[in-house]
């Protein structure tokens, strides 16, 4: 058979710079395929996929040699909109690829900018495939994130292109709607034989949906393989930052005499790899000692509502009670829309509580001012660019003592080198790289010296090496402040987190230990959260209580040998 | 002390936040926002019209009585009605405070009145129109009248980025005031709070505008892939975008009564002049 995308040694080079970002890249992609393309930062995979589409070199006219053929056509002969019917692409940052007010406007945007008469007919049958059809009269702006995303796909989709490109699908969103996008990609290439390239770096999907991978590296296609043999070139992967799945990294860690054919990249693998284990009991943890230590905040029936557009009063928090104490490690837990991010505006004072309230030192939730309260709490946003309000990092960090008239030079300083900013400080916040963005708003946040320094989201659309780096830094976060996270990101929990408050429709479900709270089922399950591989490991094993981590299920095994070793 | 913190607990950026949106997405199923909006840019060109062809007093309450029900009938955020009230009581004590320094008379005093209410049944007018239409159509109505596709493209994206705007905006200013101080001392009249609230609210606006020219990007780029480009010289498009505008039954009958209404107010204006 034909290879529906094939390219041979393409060079290329944006205009107005001076390396080249595809240094001849080759590759054949088959025609049904579900290929992830993988790669380290600024390896040019997003390059390299818009090359498929033609964006690459009709739209940017940089410096391109080599041929690019898409379905037995050349690329640099047809136009961006001719191509648009082959190859639909969707964007990491897809929120800006939706350009209609209501979700039908946009999902038929594309067939009737091209005249196509039926236009509706193709729109519905998009929302139809991806099952969300129910959302159509919406406004794009009320819709959630998962199903912003869903939107945007089906957007594209409408123009029923062979191939579909979508760059880091899961980035910005939860597991339990990350694998709901991959399920709905998976039908779409199993049911109607579509091509499916995604930009992925989260092994753990890659081994669950895919068919192959390809290893892109400096402008370069290094392999592509099926997906198993992919994952398992360990030394390729790591020495450009990417992890293979955790049940890959146990098997890895095992330290026995391991059959390479047979290693484990999904659950699935893992249950019968590891099969006839014995696992150590481990000592449950001493009591939580939180209780000894000084309360630093507390917050009684906190109750926060707002009117929704239909002039509805909508309860977004119900009557919150807990406190927090010095030196603790919190995260806040639950779907989009379980009310995290307005509990943490209540503690900032950017919403006020229609009800209840709390203290934090002597400034009061209810009463007290944003201004009052940012003494003893930060908040740093989801998004960094919002955290840039000077037009330099410096200026950015000294903001906080300059509009009190302090001097915190020496404060400053520090906070300068632990967060490797000296590089970056006189440029503008927003001209730096999502890693750099990240380090420095949490500096930004910490530059207010606060008692309760708040996070939101924040290792979402990080790359694994910009992600390892926040972790290394929460690490040691907690001899400054008390510090409380909300994420998505289960890893996170289970490996940072002394602390996790649970929410699911405006109520703490849960509030324990993250062992704890992978130890109970229903706890997480009712709150839509989906625990890390390794923990989902241990639990099928039989393993109590389940493992966090890799290194700690690695050193748990007691006897025998992985089944599927012998 | 109780009515205050009642008013502010009501009224607040979230609320003017709302109001505009509703002003902008909601109701479609009010009667104005029913009908094809080529016919209600066109009741509106001639409703604001009128006033300047007459200095019958009462041919003009007699439109600004209709154009005021209309408003009615669509149902206007009361922000917007603020917002109109102000303007006219502003404009009333203006005219008033001139006319009483200038030593004029009643006569000079009603004929700038005269004037004000046209500039009133002109607003509200608008009002009628443009909040019950919402911009999808506002932006078809436009392009069948031969406006540009780039120019009734942007009215309806500008709708599309007014939500996200105007998030940003707002957590930039509460980005400004989480590292900020407020003066300690408010001030006569609390002028100083005033004015640190109104340097932030100017200074919020350049990151604001920063952060969204960076996202404007991929929009760009995804404006070539889905064929807009394409769309802007090509005939068909347009005729299928537009296809979904049709005149019937209750256009015409909107239109039937207009005319009778209108001409009813000029009627009675001719044989009751006061």
């Amino acid at each position: 058979m034909k290879p529906i995308i094939e390219l041979n040694d393409v060079h290329f080079r944006y205009p107005g710079t001076k390396e080249h970002v595809l240094n001849g890249a080759t590759l054949s992609i088959e025609q049904g395929e579900f290929l992830a393309v993988i790669g380290g930062n600024g390896s040019g995979k997003t390059t390299l996929c818009k090359t498929f589409n033609g964006l690459i070199p009709n739209y940017y006219t940089g410096d391109f040699s080599g041929s690019v053929m898409v379905g037995g056509a050349d690329v640099s002969q047809a136009t961006v909109s001719e191509m648009s019917f082959r190859v639909g692409y969707v964007y990491q940052d897809y929120e800006n690829q939706l350009m209609r007010p209501t979700v039908l406007d946009d999902v038929s945007f594309a067939p009737l900018n091209f005249g196509d008469p039926d236009f509706m007919e193709k729109a519905l049958w998009a929302l139809e495939t991806l099952g969300i059809e129910h959302l159509k009269d919406q406004s794009i702006w009320q819709l959630s994130g998962g199903q912003k995303h869903l939107a945007a796909i089906a957007g594209v989709l409408a123009l029923d292109p062979q191939i579909l490109i979508i760059d880091e699908p899961v980035a910005q969103l939860d597991p339990h709607h990350a694998k709901e996008i991959y399920k709905r990609l998976k039908v779409l290439q199993e049911d109607y034989g579509k091509t499916i390239i995604v930009i992925e770096h989260h092994t753990e999907f890659i081994a669950d949906f895919c068919t192959d991978v390809l290893l892109v590296d400096q402008g370069q296609v290094l392999w592509k393989h099926p997906v198993r043999q992919g994952l398992l070139q360990i030394d390729d992967l790591l020495k450009r930052d990417i992890f293979p799945p955790q049940v890959t990294q146990a098997a890895l860690n095992c330290d026995l005499a391991l059959d390479a054919h047979n290693f484990p990249i999904t659950i699935e693998d893992g249950q019968t790899y590891f099969k006839g284990l014995d696992f150590m009991k481990r000592e449950r943890e001493s009591e939580s000692h939180t209780q000894e230590k000084e309360a630093i905040a507390s917050l009684e029936d906190l109750s926060f509502s707002a009117k929704t557009l239909s002039n509805e009063r909508k309860t977004i928090l119900n009557k919150i009670s807990t406190s927090f104490h010095s030196g603790e490690r919190i995260a806040l837990v639950g779907t989009n829309g379980a009310g995290k991010t307005s509990l943490m505006k209540c503690l900032t004072g950017m919403s006020k509580p229609t009800s209840g309230g709390g203290f934090i030192g002597e400034h009061s939730f209810k009463k007290g001012s944003l201004e009052g309260l940012s003494k003893e709490v930060s908040y740093i946003f989801q998004n960094p660019e919002e955290m840039f309000i000077q037009d330099s990092i410096k200026n950015d960090l000294t903001f906080f003592s300059h509009s009190r008239e302090q001097d915190d030079s020496s404060f400053i300083e520090k906070l300068i080198q632990s967060f490797r900013l000296e590089e970056v400080l006189e440029k503008d916040g927003r001209l730096l790289s999502g890693g750099q963005q990240r380090r420095a708003s949490m500096a930004i946040g910490l530059a207010t010296n606060p008692t309760l320094l708040m996070l939101d989201e924040p290792t979402a659309s990080l790359d694994v090496q910009s992600r390892k780096e926040l972790i290394e830094i929460l690490q040691d976060m907690d001899s400054v402040a008390t510090v409380l996270v909300a994420t998505h990101d289960m890893q996170l929990v289970a490996e940072w987190a002394t602390r996790v408050i649970v929410m699911d429709q405006g109520e703490v479900t849960f509030d324990g230990t993250p062992r704890e709270m992978f130890e109970y089922g229903h706890v997480w399950k009712r709150a839509g959260l989906v625990p890390p591989q390794i923990v989902q490991l241990s639990i099928e094993l039989g393993m109590r209580p389940a493992a966090l981590s890799v290194d700690e299920f690695t050193s748990r095994i007691k006897e025998g040998i992985p089944h599927g070793v012998c | 002390m109780e009515f205050v913190e009642r008013f502010k607990k009501s009224f607040n950026i979230e609320w003017v936040k709302l109001e505009l949106l509703k002003t902008a997405y909601g109701k479609k199923e009010t009667y104005m926002g029913q009908l094809d909006p080529r016919v209600i840019m066109i009741w509106y060109l001639i409703v604001s019209l009128l006033p300047w062809f007459t200095f019958n007093f009462v041919i003009l309450i007699g439109l600004a009585i209709y154009t005021s029900v209309l408003a009615l009938i669509t149902r206007v955020s009361p922000l917007i009605i603020f917002l109109l009230a102000i303007g006219v009581i502003g404009e009333l004590g203006y005219i008033f405070l001139v006319v009483f320094f200038m030593g004029g008379d009643f006569e000079a005093y009603a004929s700038l009145i005269t004037l004000t209410l046209k500039i009133i049944i002109m607003s509200i007018a608008s009002i009628a129109a443009f909040a019950s239409m919402d911009p999808e159509k506002l932006s078809d109505a436009l392009l069948s009248f031969g406006v540009p596709a780039q120019f009734s493209f942007a009215v309806s994206y500008g709708y599309r980025m007014l939500p996200i705007l105007m998030d940003e905006y707002q957590q930039i200013i509460q980005s400004f005031r989480l590292r900020g101080k407020a003066p300690e001392k408010a001030g006569f009249l609390k002028w100083k709070l005033v004015y640190y609230y109104v340097v932030i609210v100017i200074k919020a606006f350049y990151p604001m505008m920063l952060n969204t020219a960076k996202r404007t990007r991929t929009t760009v780029e995804a404006l070539e892939v889905r064929g807009f480009s394409y769309s802007l010289h090509s005939e068909e498009a347009k005729k299928q975008k537009l296809s979904h505008l049709k005149i019937k039954g209750k256009e015409y009958q909107f239109i039937a009564s207009s005319c009778v209404i209108l001409t009813i107010i000029h009627v009675a204006g001719h044989l009751y002049y006061i």
